[in-house]
């Protein structure tokens, strides 16, 4: 059947000189591919399913003990896990909220005739293509309190941004947001870019005024790639790691992944840490799901 | 409804002037089509009318008021797109309704003015649907509902049924000239196609590379052509256009075409319209106008038949005489073969004299 739909190999070849067929061609490609996944992706994510049925602690030689359901009853009782849960949340649309806004917005700015717009469009995109640990680093040095260039540029004096426990979240936030407008702007210029010109003419002629128009033309032909842009920035916020453990250590930006991460190599709990991770999983799932279902509906219209 | 006049209107894209001193009184419920080739300006025209595009220099007054610096949602008219231009993400309902809730008027209203258009229109079946599950004959109509729900004063209506196949755009075409009558809006219509300008205009603007040619009715652009232009763009098959020479002869005028010695047989007056300078003048004649026949009659010249084309109707055959060549109408079958020698004579009536160099209509006084 596989064969049917391949193309034949060219008899002349040196392939077919070695007395290779298609098939061995075809498998040669594709095998090491599958082992990758098998090994390092679905391996993994079996053996810690079994893994979190158990007490298992990777740091002793002790024997992992099966224990049923234990440690997904403790974690989901846990109420500091469940502030952990509130400030991701937190983080999340705080975060995706301000890029959507953020992005969108240089979008409806850049999606009009003006001179020099491929070079601003590419400054605007070099935040996305920094690494994680480096925008932390800097953001780090620009919240100082004493020599940082953003209280220097308020005017706020010696203003805590990162010690501070009610603001360090949002400053992290802000960071995130910085550096990922950019990615919604992109998806979001090349929905607006998609929306034909004429039916802006057609609703000129039908007297909407600008807000009429922006929210009954150019926002419903918008959504269907603004609702990508929103299901991967809402999925990577979930699982934000670096950007928060580089730049706060507060019990107040403990996010999931930090709270995971020091469960499973700070504290060694690896069978537990195991159900948590798979916990976070169904989460992200779950709101992914969410946010297609809702995705598939628009794009019906 | 409206009046609409343009006065010296000039418009530039960059250095092109696309339309040239554009002056044009379009009264109060008048069906008004604007025909030319592609490129010719009169899309721009009907655009720059609508407030979709600036012009350059004049002035556009709708109902007396100069309109030329308004925006296009201020001048109170419609515009059907050739390309429809419906809004995909509504239902057929939400499209009409679209420019009534634009200015807030009120639900009740709104339904009770929609489903009158879509009566008319005879849509409302369709009115749930989106338009992407329409037919292209069907999205026309919504489009046109869609324009006349809040009644503008005027339509303009940009190539509406081009882009429907030939079957499709007569029906379009019987139904646009239903609804001018029932409603008596004030339209401007654009297209290249002579038989809708024909068939649904009360007077044609015909334009070339940005300047008017001739404005009139449907019967006197035809009957009447201002120019060399206008003569061969409008009727099908195109008329007849031959360089001749005039001469006068005891009894009248006689106009030869190149290479014939005899020439045929005009009224005296002709002389004092038309000057007699060699190489200065065309005679213009429709096929309809130019008359075969197998026996020889006074006045009518020898030729012989080169083509034929069987139109199921009528033919259409093409006669050389001397160097020239014309297309004659005949009953189908009139002729039997190509090479069949033929006497042609002309509906004196219906020639028409041009100027070679300016192109104009030499006229006979009257």
């Amino acid at each position: 059947m596989t064969d049917s739909v391949m193309t034949r190999l060219d008899p002349n070849s040196r392939a077919a000189a070695r007395g290779w067929s298609d098939l061995t061609i075809r498998n040669l490609f594709i095998i090491p591919t599958i082992a990758f996944l098998i090994i390092f992706n679905i391996f993994p994510l079996l053996y810690s399913l079994g893994y979190s049925f158990t007490d298992f602690r990777a740091s002793t030689n002790a024997p992992a003990k099966f224990i049923g359901l234990q440690n997904y009853r403790e974690l989901l009782n846990d109420e500091f896990i469940w502030r952990n849960f509130t400030i991701t949340a937190k983080y999340v649309i705080v975060s995706v909220a301000g890029q959507v806004i953020v992005g969108f917005g240089l979008a409806m700015l850049l999606n009009r005739d003006i001179p020099m717009k491929g070079l601003i469009t590419t400054l605007l995109l070099l935040p996305m293509m920094l690494s994680m640990a480096v925008v932390g680093l800097f953001w780090k040095l620009l919240y100082d309190p004493s020599f940082g260039i953003i209280n220097y540029a308020l005017g706020l004096g010696k203003f805590e941004w990162l010690a501070d426990p009610d603001m360090a979240l949002y400053a992290i936030a802000i960071t995130d947001i910085w550096m990922w407008s950019p990615f919604v702007m992109l998806l979001s210029l090349a929905g607006l870019s998609a929306v034909p010109k004429h039916l802006y003419e057609a609703a000129e002629i039908d007297r909407a005024g600008p807000f009429y128009t922006f929210f009954r033309i150019t926002l419903p032909l918008v959504l269907p790639i603004l609702m990508i842009a929103i299901i991967f920035r809402t999925m990577e916020a979930f699982k934000t790691f670096d950007l928060a453990y580089i730049m706060a250590s507060q019990p107040t930006t403990e996010l999931i992944s930090i709270r995971l991460y020091k469960m499973a190599f700070l504290e060694w709990q690896t069978g537990k840490s195991s159900a948590f991770a798979y916990i976070v999983l169904v989460m992200v799932v779950a709101i992914t799901n969410i946010y297609v279902k809702y995705l598939n509906k628009v794009k019906e219209r | 409804m409206a009046e609409i006049a343009l006065r010296d209107v000039q418009k530039f894209f960059g250095p092109n002037q696309v339309i040239k001193d554009m002056n044009l009184v379009i009264e109060d419920g008048e069906f008004i089509v604007m025909l030319g080739q592609s490129g010719c300006g009169k899309t721009t025209t009907l655009r720059a009318i609508a407030g979709l595009e600036t012009v350059t220099e004049g002035t556009i007054t709708i109902d007396g008021e100069e309109v030329q610096d308004r925006r296009a949602a201020d001048r109170d008219i419609a515009f059907v797109f050739q390309s429809f231009s419906l809004y995909p993400h509504m239902t057929v309902y939400e499209n009409i309704a679209f420019p009534l809730r634009a200015v807030g008027m009120s639900t009740e209203e709104r339904d009770r003015e929609v489903r009158e258009v879509a009566e008319v229109l005879r849509i409302t079946p369709l009115l749930d649907r989106r338009p992407s599950a329409l037919s292209g004959g069907d999205m026309q109509r919504v489009a046109i509902g869609r324009a006349l729900v809040r009644r503008p004063k005027a339509l303009l209506m940009d190539e509406p049924i081009g882009a429907l196949d030939a079957k499709l755009r007569e029906e379009m075409r019987a139904e646009i000239k239903r609804l001018h009558m029932a409603r008596n809006s004030t339209s401007v219509y654009v297209t290249h196609d002579q038989i809708e300008a024909m068939s649904l205009a009360d007077r044609i603007v015909i334009m070339h590379d940005g300047v008017l040619q001739q404005i009139g009715a449907p019967d006197e652009v035809y009957l009447r052509p201002a120019n060399l232009f206008v003569a061969q763009f409008v009727g099908s098959p195109v008329m007849n256009v031959e360089p001749v020479q005039l001469s006068a002869n005891g009894d009248g005028a006689h106009v030869h075409l190149a290479g014939d010695g005899t020439g045929f047989h005009f009224d005296e007056g002709l002389l004092s319209a038309v000057p007699r300078d060699a190489g200065r003048v065309s005679l213009g004649i429709r096929p309809e106008a130019v008359h075969l026949s197998h026996e020889e009659s006074a006045g009518a010249l020898g030729g012989v038949t080169t083509n034929i084309e069987p139109l199921g109707s009528h033919d259409i055959v093409d006669v050389r005489i001397g160097e020239a060549r014309l297309r004659a109408r005949t009953p189908a079958g009139f002729v039997a073969a190509e090479g069949a020698p033929v006497w042609v004579s002309l509906d004196t009536g219906e020639a028409h004299f041009f100027d070679n160099e300016t192109g104009l209509a030499l006229r006979e006084a009257h």
